[in-house]
């Protein structure tokens, strides 16, 4: 199984992140997701369900970002934390 | 390890330190794509000879 | 065989780097084949869009084609090739490298 890092960046591509790693999770690929830098700005019912839906599934999801650790539920990591991990990844995959 | 770094736009600050993090002592390469002349044929040698190819946004 | 270049297009803003990596990989006798997904979707109405057909398998997201507006025939593509995410996981697991345009 591959493990896939699914890296951020853009909030315009927050979904479209999701949506993804989501997809790749239902195929036999492991997945990090990374929010960077920005909080998610459009949390709604879709982007919560799909949010729960990888908690679910066993996928990973991190950000540097402390509103998105606090009010969402993401895991805490540096961008040096979040670069170790990019290292450890088989494939990088930039929204 | 052989790192290809590809940018298809310039880094930032947060690109850079990625990058720095992940090479961690190894061998890396950079290929800018927003720059003009870039050598394609070459490029697609790069991408199979390094062992880890990452793409930047 | 031939190695497999994977290309994941997730942006609509850099036809010329597809084209352009996809020419150069096939004159290699490398096997490319592109997933165009999200905004990548949008390349498809590019008038250098032709210019991929015969080079590289190709398929797309179906649902951001759908979500975005979009409808119709695409150049070089069935109707088998309107695809799921399924399709990217297949990417990842089969190209001997993968790069995201």
């Amino acid at each position: 199984m591959k493990k896939v890092a699914v890296l951020i960046k853009d909030p315009e591509q927050q979904y479209e992140g999701l949506r993804s790693s989501l997809g790749m999770m239902l195929y036999n690929t492991w997945v990090q997701m990374f929010i960077v830098d920005k909080e998610i700005a459009h949390m709604d019912e879709a982007y919560q369900d799909n949010m729960e839906f990888l908690d679910e599934m066993e996928g990973e999801r991190f950000s540097n970002n402390k509103t998105n650790v606090e009010k969402y539920g993401f895991k805490y990591a540096s961008i040096e934390e979040i670069g170790e991990m990019l290292r450890e990844a088989d494939l990088v995959i930039p929204f | 390890m052989k790192i290809l770094y590809i940018l298809r736009t310039r880094p930032d600050g947060t690109v850079e330190k990625f990058m720095q993090t992940v090479t961690n002592g190894d061998r890396s390469q950079v290929a800018k794509l927003y720059e003009e002349q870039i050598d394609w044929s070459k490029l697609v040698d790069d991408i199979f000879e390094h062992d880890k190819v990452i793409s930047w946004w | 065989m031939a190695d497999k270049l994977g290309i994941l297009v997730s942006s609509n803003k850099h036809i010329d780097y597809v084209i352009s990596l996809t020419t150069a990989a096939t004159q290699k006798g490398k096997e490319v084949e592109l997933f165009f997904t999200g905004k990548g979707v949008l390349l498809t109405q590019s008038p250098g869009f032709k210019k991929l057909v015969g080079k590289a398998k190709m398929t797309l997201c179906d649902v951001s084609f759908r979500a975005l507006g979009l409808e119709g025939d695409v150049p070089g593509l069935g109707f088998k090739d309107f695809a799921t995410q399924a399709k990217n996981a297949d990417l990842i697991e089969e190209s001997d490298r993968y790069v995201v345009l």
